[in-house]
């Protein structure tokens, strides 16, 4: 398909990212996660799941969904330079999804954490396996992060221990910016980092089935 | 005294309410109030009204709530108090409605306990529990409950021999004792193996307070349960036998943990459980169902010695021989206790009572113990520095 | 001046107390004199919280109870790793809580250059 040349005009650029490897984690429950990359086919389903969200004012929900949802349109019609969205999945259904940005080759953005199942710690191995992405396997030297609620206030800027850098404005409308160094990152991945490769083949096949969740713990009464 | 009897109970689901901590109260007391057939219209009988809650002053910005309740039930011109004892309020405001029925005072008593916690997170929730620590000594160091019961594990694993693998056999027992209990927080079986022996456990369980981790600490959670306690002389009233209270027992200890001459005592629990036996005429091993405070896996354990259901230093070891899952020789929180059930600080004394009557008389579903005729309840305040026992007795 | 702590000994029969109280648990005794609380002591158990109450900025504290050699026993925050029970810890006074309008002192333990 050739795209025409305006639209091809509106196109940011694009890097060339090495992909994130898949990786599961034994959860409490016994289960296992599977975290995999999501390409741009996969949004429409991405879409579907963080939808019912964006209503749920309790923990800031409401924001993080809808800036997520706005996020992942601006991936699938490149309108975002260097995105990436990685996912969270339990038997395929989906549990959480993580995205953020390569700034350049030093720099990352992280934008959003979503965890759509609860009391399984999921959101807090989602963000440590983008923080993985952009520091293992994409080779930055930072990542630039900002708490749009409390409890990720306490989980990423208090429990990381993220430099404070006020003066380095971050993409979601300049929150005072914390920072995750190299340094800092080996000093805490090992105890908030975790999982195993390769995903056997089988368990890697129905986590990209990405299947919509049918309940939403946010959302008593939940019926898609 | 008047010998004095449990005619009805009632529970909310324990986790988050979506209503005020009134309407949560109020829910808890209707179902005990239908289940001792009692109608909340005028000449209701209920003459006295207690309702134990730790925190509505603190977390809910609300006082007198007793008479709130009141109001909102009904049960006007009932006298009414609001019941304070931290962790142990619930035990605390039952054994005021035994006092004050056994003392000929009142007939018929509605005791309710609820804590509505969710209204602010789980770290200021935390902080609000630490405010019964000594506010000098503890409190401003950033002493907390979990600080107190991590060094009191510490102690323990060195000299009994308890490991983190007993711990979490605790959890995930009463965790499994919750699928079978509706009105449970947690609906969810941790897999023993993924919390202490996956090589992913240090992450997804990661230490709270060492060496106590996330599956060794009770949740934050909403809820209500409720009695209505009577003379047992006027049993007929009722549609169902009411369940005897036998014996109640309290005791206190050092406010200051540090100050406790046996570090690894639980002084209060012990003199509290003897004092509720001789009163009950009762001895441990007469105990078919116990219902004690596992705010932390540790205590779970280290109660069930103190009151003398196993020696000291083995209580463990019991637990890892099953005996004290359903089905074992002396089975321990099978409402899930407050590792799964949940613990909502004024509730948890009222429903390990509501737990205890729905075994005596055959109504606890996938979890009952058959035949259990002596129940003990253990509701454990401060980092144990007041302590409420409780034994009922089913009656033929 | 440098904040001190103090143990607080019964005037009838000088058992030591921390914190000040009313009455002796002892004696019955109702008065009592301040006596610096200082110096080494043994750690009796420890531990380090990560689920740290509202207040604290911090990813986790320690904490530990010790025992001074005049038999006092006192809670503290660890300022020190690598402990185990029976170490030889030292006290400091420092701020353990930064307050509004008032910051709260009391001992930190550190690691005795001795153990």
């Amino acid at each position: 398909m050739i795209v025409d040349k305006l639209e091809q005009s509106l196109r940011p650029p694009e890097t060339a990212m090495p992909p994130y490897p898949p990786k599961y984690i034994t959860l409490a429950s016994g289960e296992k996660m599977v975290v995999h990359q999501a390409g741009r086919e996969d949004v429409p389903r991405l879409l579907e799941a963080i939808r019912p969200l964006i209503t749920v004012e309790k923990d800031f929900y409401d924001i993080v969904a809808a800036r997520f949802y706005a996020e992942l349109l601006g991936y699938q019609r490149y309108r975002v330079k260097d995105e990436y969205v990685l996912v969270g999945t339990i038997d395929g259904v989906i549990v959480g999804v993580v995205n953020g940005r390569m700034v350049d080759d030093k720099v990352g953005m992280s934008y959003h954490t979503v965890a759509i199942k609860r009391g399984l710690r999921i959101g807090a191995q989602l963000f440590a396996a983008k923080m993985e992405y952009h520091m293992d396997y994409l080779g930055q030297q930072e990542v630039l992060i900002v708490a749009e609620s409390p409890i990720g206030y306490r989980r990423w800027m208090i429990e990381y221990e993220l430099e404070s850098r006020p003066s380095t404005w971050h993409e979601l409308g300049g929150v005072p910016t914390h920072v995750l160094t190299k340094a800092l990152w080996e000093k805490h991945k090992p105890m908030k980092c975790t999982g195993r490769r390769p995903v056997p083949e089988e368990m890697l096949e129905a986590a990209k089935k990405l299947i919509l969740p049918s309940e939403y713990p946010q959302i008593p009464g939940f019926k898609r | 005294m008047r010998k004095v009897g449990i005619a009805g109970v009632g529970h909310t689901k324990f986790g988050r309410a979506e209503v005020s901590l009134v309407d949560m109260l109020a829910l808890a007391a209707l179902e005990a109030l239908d289940d001792a057939g009692i109608k909340t219209t005028e000449g209701h009988g209920v003459d006295q009204v207690f309702v134990a809650s730790m925190g509505a002053g603190l977390l809910n910005r609300q006082s007198s709530v007793a008479s709130a309740l009141v109001d909102t039930l009904n049960l006007q011109p009932a006298m009414a108090e609001t019941v304070e004892n931290g962790p142990a309020s619930g035990a605390s405001a039952v054994k005021l409605g035994y006092m004050a029925i056994a003392s000929g005072m009142c007939d018929v008593v509605l005791v309710v306990g609820g804590e509505l916690m969710r209204v602010v997170t789980g770290w200021e929730a935390t902080d609000f529990v630490a405010t019964m620590l000594h506010p000098d000594a503890e409190y401003a160091y950033g002493l907390t409950l979990p600080a107190f019961a991590g060094m009191f594990t510490r102690l323990y694993m060195d000299k009994y021999g308890v490991t983190e693998k007993d711990l979490a056999r605790v959890a995930v027992k009463n965790h499994e004792h919750a699928m079978h209990n509706p009105v449970a927080h947690i609906q969810l079986v941790p897999s023993f193996h993924a919390i202490i022996e996956d090589e992913d456990a240090h992450v997804i369980n990661p230490y709270v307070a060492e060496p106590l981790r996330v599956y060794d600490v009770c949740p934050v959670s909403d809820g209500a349960a409720a009695l209505v306690l009577c003379a047992m002389e006027l049993a007929d009233r009722f549609p169902k036998r009411p369940v005897r209270i036998a014996g109640i027992g309290q005791a206190t200890d050092t406010h200051v943990v540090a100050e406790r001459d046996v570090p690894t005592d639980l002084l209060a629990v012990r003199l509290a459980a003897q004092r509720a036996f001789a009163m009950a005429g009762l001895r441990p091993e007469d105990i078919d169902v116990a219902e004690l405070h596992d705010a932390f896996t540790i205590l779970e354990i280290a109660i069930s010695e103190e009151a003398g259901l196993f020696p000291r230093g083995e209580g463990h070891l019991a637990a890892r021989r099953g005996e004290t899952r359903v089905g074992g020789r002396i089975p321990i929180n099978t409402s899930g206790g407050l590792k799964a059930k949940g613990h909502p600080l004024g509730a948890t004394g009222v429903s390990q009572i509501v737990e205890l009557v729905r075994q005596l008389r055959g109504e606890a579903g996938g979890r009952q113990v058959e035949g259990a005729r002596h129940g003990l309840a253990v509701n454990f305040g401060g980092f144990g520095n007041n302590v409420v026992t409780t034994i009922v007795s089913r009656e033929e | 001046m440098e904040p001190k702590m103090y143990a607080y000994r019964c005037r009838a029969c000088g058992r030591l107390f921390h914190p000040a109280r009313a009455v002796c648990r002892e004696c019955g005794g109702r008065e009592f004199d301040e006596v610096p609380l200082e110096g080494e002591g043994t750690l009796l158990t420890f531990t380090r919280v990560y689920a740290l109450p509202e207040g604290y900025m911090k990813p986790w504290l320690g904490f530990g109870i010790v025992e001074f050699p005049n038999g006092v026993r006192v809670s503290g925050q660890m300022n020190t790793e690598d402990l185990a029970i029976g170490t030889r810890v030292r006290a400091t006074v420092g701020m353990v809580k930064e307050g509004v309008g008032r910051d709260y002192y009391g001992f930190i333990f550190e690691k005795s250059p001795q153990a």
